[in-house]
């Protein structure tokens, strides 16, 4: 009986997993051939030294097995092309080179790689811009108009994706908050500061936006909060440097505050 | 036959109805329009005179900052005035508004059970803006604290002064 249970189990792993190349299934027979050896010994034996050391056997062979397929799958990170099969040469797999066709979205593909940028807090120089255009030229939805339903859907999601990449790397602070949020850690929406120094100073200033006649003074107040921010844009990139998240996200409420105050004045101006 | 279709034809006619009912709701509810457009109570008081308590409060996410004050008369701890100023969404400048009508002419215990639940259903707030109330009901907490906290410090340079005149003498 336990035989058969033995049986039953082992094809139903086999059959989970169709998707197998024809050096690997012979590997599988072979081993399923000597756990089957080793199971046929256990039932003559009755002794429970043997059955220990077939189960060990059978397990080690299972270990095996899932080794085996685990090397299966780095390889499959290369993913082939849904249209013409062809193999990609890095991870970064948004369009095929050879047939040209739109490939599926892949959430681990975070925003910096579609870039080819390394995940840092500053970009200063890189022409994201160019790289942007370059992405829509090849998927764009325009493009694909007389192409499959299938291929019009990821063309969608995947220039809906390079455009919520390129915006969020743009600006220094969505870029910051992405970084943040690429560690795992969220800012919390509801939590309320009472931070006395930060708000009566954020409160001075929007006084001061509210009550400023000229674009001048506006400009002046402008600036200064522009000085601000940079100087806590620095103290968030060193914070994140040294991996102390606390002072990053306080750096980061602080930079929403002067970027709030900077979007009043430039409705104003 | 006709019973049925005539039953979807005017099924349908009522679900356009509801789909527009829909997206009115949508808008700011009258009371935050009303709050926004006449706000009551908007000003400031001294920050140092001892009757006056200072709740500043903000919520990073979105970059607001509210500042409620109260007045609290000493003998009988009951706010005989309340002021705010908020920098923000109108959702959050009617939840400070609505606080300052609340707290007037009520005990500071009293004034410590409102809740942001209460707040947002007076101005039946959508759900992305009840941190909005809460941060009002923050503010009241705040100001309250402040208050009570100089009335402390007060109390404590009382107890210094006649001990001082006691070494003087």
């Amino acid at each position: 009986m336990s035989i058969r249970k033995l049986w039953i189990s082992t094809f139903a792993i086999l059959r989970r997993k169709p998707r197998s190349s024809p050096l690997f299934s012979a590997y599988f027979n072979r081993n399923l051939e000597s756990s089957r050896f080793f199971s046929c010994s256990s039932y003559h034996a009755e002794k429970s030294g043997i059955f220990e050391s077939c189960r060990y056997r059978f397990t080690m062979n299972l270990m095996l097995y899932e080794k085996n397929f685990c090397s299966d799958s780095v390889d499959r990170r290369l993913s082939k092309c849904w249209n013409c099969g062809a193999v990609a040469d890095s991870t970064l797999f948004l369009a095929c080179d050879s047939c040209r066709s739109v490939q599926p979205v892949d959430s681990s593909v975070d925003y910096f790689q579609i870039f080819g940028l390394e995940k840092n807090y500053e970009i200063h120089g890189e022409n994201i811009e160019g790289k942007y255009k370059d992405w829509q030229k090849k998927l764009h939805p325009d493009l694909v108009h007389s192409k499959s339903e299938k291929e019009k859907e990821y063309a969608a999601e995947q220039s809906a994706r390079v455009i919520d990449a390129y915006r969020t790397l743009s600006k220094p602070l969505s870029r910051a908050m992405y970084l943040l949020e690429l560690e795992g850690i969220h800012v919390e929406e509801g939590k309320t500061v009472s931070d006395l120094e930060l708000l009566g100073e954020i409160m001075e200033i929007r006084e001061a936006v509210e009550e400023a006649t000229n674009s001048q003074a506006l400009n002046q107040i402008q600036s200064q909060i522009q000085g601000k921010f940079e100087c806590w844009f620095e103290s968030f990139g060193k914070a994140l440097q040294n991996r102390k998240f606390e002072d990053a996200v306080t750096s980061i409420q602080r930079m929403t505050y002067y970027e709030r105050a900077n979007e009043e004045i430039v409705k104003k101006l | 036959m006709l019973r049925v279709g005539c039953k979807k034809f005017l099924g349908l006619g009522h679900q356009k109805n509801q789909s527009q009912a829909q997206i009115l709701v949508r808008l700011y509810h009258e009371r935050v329009v009303d709050h926004y457009n006449n706000p009551r109570n908007v000003g400031s008081f001294d920050k140092t005179d001892p009757n006056v308590g200072t709740g500043l409060v903000g919520a990073p996410a979105c970059g607001d900052v509210m500042k409620l004050q109260i007045k609290v008369d000493e003998e009988s701890g009951k706010i005989v005035d309340a002021c705010f100023k908020t920098f923000g969404c109108g959702s959050a400048i009617a939840s400070s508004s609505v606080a300052t009508e609340w707290v007037k002419g009520k005990q500071m215990e009293e004034v410590l059970s409102i809740k942001n639940t209460q707040i947002a259903k007076h101005l039946s707030l959508p759900p992305v803006k009840l941190h909005c109330s809460m941060l009002a009901e923050d503010a009241i907490k705040a100001a309250i604290k402040d208050y009570e906290a100089k009335r402390a410090k007060l109390g404590e340079n009382a107890d210094a002064v006649p001990a001082e005149k006691a070494v003087n003498a």
